[in-house]
């Protein structure tokens, strides 16, 4: 227990994954472009393709950028590793778990 | 019977150092009912070790009739120059009404932090052994108190003509980007008393302080905000008595026993830390909210730390064995780029918070050039114009998401890497099988210290998410912060901006 | 650096109430600097800054009480290191 306490400070983690049911949150990261001061966070289902992850929650995001083109979305990794992305394959046979940081170049 | 003689000598007052010693020390007793651990519980349980509580020196030697003499005094100055100014339209006068979106972020951001900082020095004016430091802290409770106050009232003269300044308490709680100066101040309440002594007292009233409130004060000043200069002016004066029990707490500290050197010197090393990330929102207000700017964040971090924290306070601290916070030497390396990235945060969401923004225009950009000569034009410009044209084809560019925050200082992860301002720093640890995102070595050193702590944050997006902020869509939780329709988003066309240009049009005719 | 070569400031509300206070403590520190800033005085030495009450009550022209300090002082960078009925210091300590 490394937090100075007067009783024992045991405490569940606020978001831990079992809190989210069957979705995970999802940060994603369009590389090298300053438009955007940040990666954006998403809830999305586990379960769900990785086509209609793109469709349905980054490139509506994306497309605040009006130099956004769809088509060009590559390059995915998962933290620093290279993801092998395919539209039919749901987030979690990516491996793309709870609190995980996608990147993309564009 | 006799008469006073008229030229005798006026009856002589008490010297101070021993006004001092009757009204505090003198007062205090020890108990014979209960012993000592039971009357004060929370003194021990932080690993620090005090022999001697008598060794807290007050240099100020203010007792309670001097107190209330001079707050008093204070008082009725600052209200006067209030009264003179809401009665003669003085905001009229201001430099233009979009300055006023930097005291809408002071009022939502800072004056709860002075409500909480009553609050925990009142604790601390009851929990502390000494005399001694229990009325210093007791005055600043009463402090806070007034700098509570006056700051409400000062600033409510402008929430008869302005938007966002109508449910600043709610949305502190609620929103956000005020998650930041929250979770900070929650943080040290929650912490024990001898860390509170160094996160507020030192790090924050003492280190930080001019970095925090100098640019408030002088913006105010430039920017015609007379209220707000005369608020900042009379709490200044205490301040210097709360800087100075922030130093007395911590060479106090230092010298009661060399054990208390490595605990307080983890102390100063996360305070520091996360003091400077809550200040990264002073860094966009001076060098993107003041229509007359005072000095580039660059300059004043130079000044109010670089030169008078760590070449004037540290050396003298050197001689306890206290060194430079850890991770100083990151926060000068992003003093060229801290300003940039964090107004990013607000111009991509102001959408969604209780004030409003817009793209720096081509002065304003000129100006940032020169005050930030080797990394501005590379690095910030472009993307700065690249809003103005967006902004010149009809659109307005904002973030349609919610961001990556910090698990610690819960700002958007927008920081970049020393070596590489185009690289984004994420950093991350692993706790009880659980993945935690922080936004830099500080804020990850802070985390993995006592994850314990941390994983409990309260964190807005991930709140959102949950649906614990009033539903799932945008109009819903904009409702459950309180955040009204002019509120937010564009300072071009909202209804500051359009008072403010019906007030000072020159084609008006007479009387209209 | 040692104490008696680094900086000490200590930074006044620019009043009239003021100007007494200031050119005693400019009259009672030679190497005493001064800076306008806005609403603001910065007086900064060398070393130490030293207020003798007496100084500013020759130049007031009536009595005047150390804690009064307490209404002009905006911020100090060093330490209060004596505070009695006639003076103030204001130095680094090591």
């Amino acid at each position: 227990m490394s937090v100075k306490a007067l009783y024992d400070y045991e405490f569940p983690s606020m978001d831990r994954a079992e809190v989210f049911d069957d979705d995970v949150l999802v940060y994603v990261h369009w590389e090298g472009n300053p438009i955007f001061c940040s990666a954006a966070c998403f809830r999305v289902p586990k379960t769900m393709p990785f086509g209609e992850f793109v469709t349905s929650f980054v490139v509506p995001w994306a497309e605040s950028d009006p130099d956004f083109d769809p088509e060009r979305t590559q390059h995915w990794r998962l933290f620093n590793d290279p993801l092998d992305v395919a539209d039919t394959k749901s987030l979690a046979d990516l491996g793309i778990g709870h609190k995980t940081l996608l990147t993309f170049a564009a | 019977m006799s008469t006073e003689s008229p030229s005798a000598a006026p009856r002589k007052k008490l010297p101070l150092k021993e006004r001092y010693a009757l009204l505090t020390r003198d007062l205090d007793w020890e108990p014979s009912y209960v012993d000592r651990e039971q009357l004060y519980p929370f003194t021990r349980y932080e690993g620090i070790k005090i022999h001697d509580w008598d060794g807290w020196q007050d240099p100020f030697r203010l007792t309670v009739d001097a107190y209330c003499k001079y707050q008093a005094e204070k008082d009725k100055r600052l209200y006067a120059v209030l009264d003179g100014f809401a009665q003669g339209q003085g905001h009229l006068t201001l430099s233009d009404a979009s300055y006023l979106n930097s005291i809408k972020l002071f009022i939502q951001g800072v004056t709860p932090l002075e409500y909480a900082a009553h609050r925990h020095f009142a604790f601390l004016a009851r929990h502390l052994e000494g005399p001694a430091p229990r009325f210093a802290a007791l005055c600043q409770s009463i402090d806070e108190l007034r700098h509570t106050q006056t700051q409400i009232h000062t600033i409510s003269n402008y929430n008869k003509y302005y938007s966002g300044f109508h449910s600043w308490s709610k949305m502190h709680d609620r929103v956000w980007y005020l998650a930041i100066p929250k979770s900070f101040f929650d943080d040290a309440m929650s912490a024990g008393p001898f860390e509170f002594l160094i996160s507020i007292s030192f790090s924050f009233e003492y280190l930080l302080t001019n970095l925090l409130f100098v640019p408030f004060m002088s913006g105010a000043s430039f920017n015609g905000d007379t209220p707000t200069m005369s608020f900042g002016f009379s709490a200044q004066s205490d301040e210097s008595r709360h800087m100075t029990l922030g130093l007395e707490a911590i060479k106090f500290l230092l010298e009661q026993d060399e054990d208390n050197v490595p605990i307080i010197q983890d102390w100063v090393d996360k305070w520091f830390w996360r003091a400077y990330r809550v200040s990264a929102l002073v860094a966009a207000m001076m060098d993107y909210m003041l229509p007359k700017p005072v000095m580039s964040w660059k300059e004043a971090f130079e000044l109010y730390f670089e030169d008078q924290m760590l070449s004037g306070l540290f050396p003298d601290l050197d001689f306890y064995g206290i060194r430079p916070p850890r991770h100083v030497d990151d926060a000068i390396a992003e003093k060229e780029h801290l300003s940039h990235q964090v107004y990013k945060i607000f111009h991509n969401f102001s959408s969604v918070a209780a004030f409003t923004t817009k793209t720096p225009d081509d002065a304003h950009l000129d100006w940032l050039s020169e005050q930030y000569p080797d990394t501005f034009d590379t690095h910030h410009r472009p993307t700065w114009e690249k809003h103005q044209r967006v902004e010149a084809g009809g659109r307005r560019m904002f973030f349609q998401g919610l961001p990556q925050q910090c698990q610690v200082c819960q700002l958007a992860i927008s920081f970049t890497e020393k070596d590489d301002p185009g690289k984004l720093s994420f950093r991350r640890s692993e706790f009880r099988g659980e993945t935690f995102h922080t936004c830099s070595d500080g804020c990850k050193w802070i985390f993995d210290r006592e994850p314990e702590k941390y994983v409990q944050a309260w964190l807005p997006v991930h709140q959102i998410l949950k649906g614990d902020c009033g539903g799932p869509t945008i109009p819903d939780v904009l409702a459950w912060y309180g955040i009204q329709t002019g509120d937010n988003g564009e300072y071009t066309g909202s209804p500051d901006e359009q008072f403010w240009r019906a007030w000072h049009d020159p084609s008006l005719k007479h009387g209209e | 650096m040692n104490a008696a070569l680094r900086p000490v400031s200590i930074d006044l509300q620019e009043s009239e109430e003021n100007r007494a206070l200031i050119e005693a403590i400019e009259a009672d520190n030679p190497e005493v600097t001064t800076r306008h800033l806005p609403g603001l005085i910065k007086l900064q030495a060398p070393g130490q800054i030293v207020i003798n009450r007496e100084s500013v009550e020759e130049r007031l022209g009536h009595e005047w009480e150390t804690g009064e300090f307490q209404l002009a002082i905006v911020s100090y960078t060093g330490n209060v290191s004596e505070w009695d009925d006639d003076q103030i210091i204001v130095k680094w300590e090591h």
